[in-house]
Order: structure tokens, then C-alpha cells, then sequence
């Protein structure tokens, strides 16, 4: 079939025709191969415009269509409509942008014309060379893998259970709840109480729509947003087996705590009656703040900071569950002595600070301090360091508490592997965009939120959530097909060596390789079409559609002509 | 000498950064040489290197190569490819003897309308400075 192509110059009101001279790039234009028709409009987005587009499109038979106007990025996606409506595939259409980047940038108006000229001739000679793309549609399944029963998990699988959306919420442990188990109280001036935590459980366990599964790990998950499958195995009943499909997975597993007896000057393990915040979380819950002999302590050392140089970075929990520590000392032994060892404070929330001042008014003392080194002289603790000043100084209690840092649940790079998530320096997951867009991860359809992410508090975790849950209810609606992008990368099997550079290259996990044929697969319905493979193939086996080598020859060629 | 020479430049922005720095650089009506000739990519990552030579067998003078600043790649790391090839296509320029100096990487962000502009001129400038391609006429025309 012969092309029949048709060239429209918008004059954008007077936006470009003031500064390009349309007539006579009509003119130069016209008389190239394959143009069957050159025109100028007035304002080609607007509705007139669009329909006198549509009508042109159909009354001249035209086969593939290029439109000088403004940058594809305002309204490619506009005209990609009008040829759908006049019954020409959208792929079969470029977009030459003759205002922003050519009209606007110079003043010269033979200069700019000159510019248009080739801009719009390498657009005439790249459509020649478009080949007609197809939308897929692809079921997808509502249903959200949620892994992990924290508090993180919990909100998560609360905020996206519905009667068109199944939850399956996976735990390892046999019980819902994560680290606040081990918490003997949230902190009260963010108005909390543990019960909301038990509350939530509860709404969890009586939700129809979420399927709780304890004692249970998450064995494989296989597959793209819309379509996962997963199989868990219960670690009690004999591993059995389960499999079920789920659009999106949320990873919600958590942190470890540092092990203090990494760094032996803390003397953790070492010097009795030094012990860490889970510890005395559990001596809260008892009731009884007592040393190993039985007795109340008279002084305690809290030490924060324990493990932020070793690890890097700030575990911004610690300063507030330690002033907790102390105000819950203070008042349960209203005469202890209580000394707060901090090397920064950090008090980020708005009530954190007002929450500081009032324990310092209880005269819990807060010592600025490095160096710190614990030690046991004639059964009392010594906790050595290094003042504000510069100056070594010592202070002997009979109780330590240790702030361990927050550090990757363990299950983290197993957690990694499996679903082809990125870690960062710390051994967190790594964000998609650490500023802006912090729950969502290089692969469609997974997100991580909470301190699987890095250290954090439960409103924060709960935002992560919360955020997640947004994400995915506004992508995985029920009985909705997914479109998936269609300028793929395809891999021609004739020149594929077998190398696999490309499966290193994919970001996104896309390319796999196909151990009976000896090549790679693209998995096209998730490729975004960045075009990252087709560049590193040595063989010149990958294609992207719409993005093709004569395409883009061709294109250079013309604007440099 | 009649006219004061004008080189022509091949760009390969990506669409995401770059393209759109390059857009708002119109928009603020920033002037730009008119030696550079865009060619928009989805991904700095696409830049084969095979485009830097194609560019100048085809008559370019000077060839820039834009994405988004390492860290921002919309397809998170595409650009570090783009660095990474940007180095190799330099150390083939050299082994053959040929001016690197017409090869440019830059990162210029969706916001960076006038970072665009300071840079496409600058390299304008330079190419100007340094002439018409010899490559162009004594190896491959």
C-alpha cells in the first residue's frame, strides 16, 4: 500500500506562526516524498481544530500523519486521540515540537524557520518508517499480598480490605501485633495507648475480607503488578502448602535491633544489670524495675545512640522511647537518679520537644556525651565518656539501659531476592525515589513501607501505609483491565547470543532467559520501554518499538541534512 | 568566508528531564543556538553509542547527550548507562584519534530550562570555536 502522509502546521494562535515563516515550510516541505498533504491551521488543540484534524484524516485517506505544533508533552497525547477517532493507529503519527524548542529559543526568524524546516522533514521521514502498535489489555487481579503483621501490615491490609478485594495477610510469627508486642506502652503524649494497637488486631481478625495467615512464610512470588503468584507454607501444620494471586504486593517486615555486644564497649552481656530497650520494656510490663539482687536501682544510665556510628545513621526512635524510659522511671521511683547519655537529640514531631522539657523539669539530667565505655568496678556500673567540653568523665549507676539503633529485619535480603527489590547502603529497601515517591519500588506493583524501609515511628508507618494503600487502590480497581506500555523491547531470537548483558541491564527484572532456547524473553507486559537493553546488546538483538534504530537513524540523518 | 559559520549539533535528550528543561528553556523564551537538532528519547539510557558515530558520519559537528542528574532517572538507572557508554564512546574517540571534544554528556533536569540554555551554548561556542567536523570530510564522506 502506498503512504499517503499528511503534514499539519499549527500556527498556535500566533505563537509560532509570528515567529516561523509556515508558508514557505509548507512550501519546501510539500513536494517531499511520500506527502500527500501540507496545510496550516490556527489552533489545532482546540475542539475545532481536533475535529478538523479528524474529518482531514478520513476525507484524505491519509496512512500516517505529522503534526508541527507544541511539544509532544503537551499534546501528543491529544492528537494520538484524534487518529484513533479517525481510524488511524496512533502509532502511525509524529509530533514535531516547532514552538517550544525551536519558534521559542530563536529570535531569528529565518533561523527558526530553517530549524522547523528540518525538524519537521526528519518527522516526515521517521513516520514513513512507524510501524502500527496495538494496546493490550490485561486482567488483574485486586487481591493485595500483605508481608508482615506489624503495625505496618495491619493498616495496610485495614486500609485496602473491601468487599471487591481480598487481603491475604502473611505473618511469620504465630501472632499479629510485630514489635509493639514487645512494647510495654506507646508513647502517651502522642495520646496512644497499646490498646489501640489490640484494637486494630481485632478489627483485622473480624475483617471477612482479610485472610490471616500466622506461623506462615512466604515461600515464591512469581509475576508482574496485576498478576502475582505466590505460595506460602505454614511452618506448624507439616509446611502446608498454600497458593493463591494477587495484583500488588506490600512488604511490611520490619526491623531487627542492633546487637549491642557487636561493640564491646557498651558491655552489654558483659556487665550485669546493662540491658537494652526490649529488656526493660519487659520490666515494665512485669511491673518490677529491679537489678539482678532483687533491689530497685537507685541511678540508671540511658544510652542512646548505641550503634548509629557503626551502622551510619539515626535511628529516630530511640531519644523519645529513652525520655520515656526515664519519665516512667521517675515516676515509678520517684527518687532514682536518671541521666539521659545522648550524642544528638532528636525530637523531629511536634509534641516531641514540649515532651523533652517536661522531663527535664522531672530532673532526669540529659549529658551530651561521647566515647562512652561501660564497666563493672566493684559490681557497680561505670559509665565512662567524653563531656561536650572534650572532657573524659565517669558516672556510676547500678542499671544501664541500651537504645540499640534499628537495623534490617533479617529477613530482609531473602525478602530482596525473591521479589528483585534493590537495597540501599544501610541494607534497607531502597525507595523507588527516597523524596518523591517513597513507598513504591522499581517494580510495578510492589511497595514497601515502614521500617523495612529504615528506622521510623508508628504514625510514620502508618503514612507509609496509608500511602501504599492509596497507590494501589487507584491502580488495581476491580473488573479494571491493566494497560501495560506498548513501546516495548523485543528481542529478535535470530541475532540473541545467549549473553544475557540485558537481564543485568533491565531494572525492572523484565528479561529472563530461556534456558531450552539458549536466549532472552522480554516479558512485554511489564517493560516500561526505557531502552536501556537495546543499547548494551552486542549482537543488535533487541528492538523498541518506536524507538528503532532506522527510525532514529533516519531522524538524525534528516535534521542534520 | 561569507557568512559566519553555523555547526550543527545532534542532542539526544531523554523525554522525561531533559526534554522537558529543554521545553521550559522555550517557554522562558531563553534563547538557544539554532545549531542544535533534538532527537527525544524515552530514556538516556536508549543512546547507543552507534548513535554518537552515526550522528557524525552524518554530518554532525558535535554531539550531547542529556539526561536526568544521576540518583533521578525516571527509570531509576538508565543514566548511569548513559554515563557509563559516554565514557566508552570517549575512549574509542580517542584510540582512534578523534576530537572528543565534540562529545558532550550533561544532566539537565525538568526544572533546569536555564542550565539548558547555558550549556547548549556553551557547547555551541565551543564547536563553533573548533570548526566544521574534519572527520566528516576525510574518513566518512
Amino acid at each position: 500500500m502506498s503512504k499517503k502522509i499528511g503534514v499539519y502546521i499549527c500556527e498556535c494562535g500566533t505563537n509560532i506562526s509570528d515567529r516561523i515563516d509556515i508558508d514557505s515550510l509548507i512550501e519546501e516541505i510539500s513536494s517531499l516524498e511520500d506527502v500527500g498533504v501540507a496545510k496550516k491551521y490556527g489552533l489545532l488543540c482546540s475542539p475545532a481544530g481536533k475535529k478538523y484534524l479528524a474529518e482531514d484524516i478520513k476525507k484524505e485517506e491519509l496512512t500516517h500523519l505529522v503534526i508541527g505544533a507544541c511539544s509532544p508533552r503537551e499534546h501528543e497525547q491529544t492528537f494520538m486521540k484524534v487518529c484513533l477517532e479517525a481510524g488511524l493507529n496512533p502509532y502511525l503519527f509524529q509530533m514535531v515540537n516547532i514552538r517550544e524548542q525551536c519558534a521559542w529559543m530563536i529570535s531569528d526568524k529565518e533561523a527558526a524557520t530553517r530549524l522547523a524546516i528540518k525538524y519537521i522533514r526528519a518527522g516526515i521521514k521517521r513516520v514513513a518508517l512507524h510501524k502500527s502498535l496495538e494496546k493490550i489489555e490485561l486482567e488483574s487481579n485486586p487481591d493485595v499480598l500483605v508481608i508482615g503483621g506489624g503495625i505496618a501490615g495491619i493498616e495496610a491490609s485495614l486500609s485496602l480490605a473491601g468487599p471487591e478485594r481480598k487481603i491475604y495477610l502473611v505473618e511469620k510469627t504465630d501472632a499479629l501485633g510485630g514489635m509493639t508486642n514487645k512494647f510495654a506502652q506507646l508513647l502517651p503524649h502522642q495520646g496512644a495507648n497499646l490498646s489501640i494497637v489490640k484494637d486494630k488486631i481485632e478489627q483485622v481478625n473480624n475483617n471477612e475480607h482479610i485472610e490471616v495467615f500466622t506461623s506462615t512464610a512466604v515461600e515464591d512470588i512469581h509475576g508482574f503488578l496485576g498478576n502475582f503468584e505466590i505460595s506460602v507454607t505454614n511452618q506448624e501444620k507439616d509446611s502446608e502448602k498454600k497458593e493463591f494471586k494477587a495484583g500488588a504486593v506490600v512488604v511490611a517486615i520490619g526491623f531487627g535491633l542492633y546487637d549491642p555486644k557487636e561493640t564491646p564497649a557498651f558491655g552489654y552481656g558483659d556487665v550485669e544489670n546493662v540491658i537494652n530497650a526490649l529488656e526493660f520494656e519487659t520490666m515494665i510490663s512485669s511491673g518490677k524495675i529491679v537489678l539482678k539482687n532483687g533491689k530497685p536501682p537507685a541511678s540508671v544510665a540511658l544510652i542512646h545512640c548505641v550503634g548509629r556510628k557503626e551502622k551510619g545513621y539515626c535511628s529516630k526512635t530511640c531519644c523519645l522511647y529513652s525520655i520515656k524510659f526515664a519519665r516512667y522511671l521517675k515516676d515509678k521511683l520517684p527518687n532514682v537518679d536518671v541521666s539521659e547519655f545522648y550524642q544528638d537529640l532528636c525530637l523531629p514531631d511536634k509534641s516531641d520537644q514540649n515532651y523533652f522539657e517536661e522531663a527535664k523539669k522531672k530532673g532526669i539530667h540529659f549529658i551530651q556525651s561521647d566515647e562512652i565505655e561501660i564497666k563493672d568496678i566493684n559490681d557497680r556500673i561505670k559509665v565512662k565518656y567524653k563531656s561536650a567540653e572534650g572532657k573524659k568523665e565517669e558516672l556510676s549507676v547500678d542499671m544501664a539501659i541500651l537504645a540499640p539503633a534499628m537495623v534490617p529485619s533479617q529477613d530482609t535480603p531473602k525478602m530482596a531476592e525473591m521479589l528483585n527489590l534493590p537495597l540501599d547502603e544501610t541494607g534497607f529497601f531502597k525507595e523507588a525515589h527516597e523524596m518523591l515517591n517513597p513507598v513504591a519500588t522499581p517494580i510495578e506493583g510492589v511497595f514497601v513501607v515502614g521500617c523495612a524501609l529504615g528506622p521510623k515511628n508508628i504514625p510514620d508507618s502508618i503514612v507509609q501505609s496509608q500511602a501504599a494503600a492509596g497507590k494501589i487502590l487507584s491502580t488495581l480497581i476491580p473488573g479494571k483491565k491493566l494497560e501495560p506500555e506498548v513501546k516495548t523491547a523485543e528481542i529478535r531470537e535470530e541475532f540473541c547470543t545467549g549473553c544475557q548483558t540485558c537481564l543485568s541491564v533491565c531494572f525492572y527484572g523484565v528479561i529472563s532467559f530461556d534456558e531450552h532456547k539458549g536466549i532472552s524473553i522480554v516479558n512485554e507486559a511489564i517493560c516500561r520501554g526505557c531502552g536501556s537493553c537495546v543499547g548494551s546488546c552486542p549482537s543488535g538483538a533487541i528492538k523498541i518499538k518506536h524507538f528503532t534504530y532506522p527510525q532514529l537513524y533516519r531522524e538524525v540523518l534528516e535534521a542534520l541534512r | 568566508m561569507e557568512k559566519e559559520y553555523t555547526p550543527q549539533i545532534i542532542g539526544f535528550l531523554c523525554t522525561w528531564c531533559s526534554y522537558t528543561g529543554a521545553d521550559l528553556a522555550g517557554v522562558s523564551r531563553l534563547q538557544i543556538p539554532p545549531s542544535i537538532r533534538v532527537i527525544r528519547l524515552m530514556c538516556s539510557g536508549r543512546i547507543d553509542p552507534l548513535f554518537v558515530t552515526k550522528a557524525f558520519i552524518s554530518g554532525s559537528d558535535g554531539v550531547m547527550m542529556m539526561g536526568c542528574h544521576p540518583g533521578d532517572c525516571h527509570y531509576q538507572k538508565g543514566n548511569y548507562y548513559t554515563r557509563r557508554r559516554y565514557k566508552t564512546i570517549n575512549s574509542v574517540f580517542e584510540s582512534l584519534h578523534l576530537d572528543t571534544e565534540r562529545i558532550f554528556l550533561s544532566w539537565v533536569s525538568a526544572s533546569e530550562g536555564v542550565k539548558y540554555a547555558h550549556v547548549t551554548k556553551e557547547f555551541s561556542d565551543k564547536i563553533t570555536g573548533l570548526g566544521p567536523n574534519p572527520v566528516k570530510k576525510e574518513i566518512f564522506l
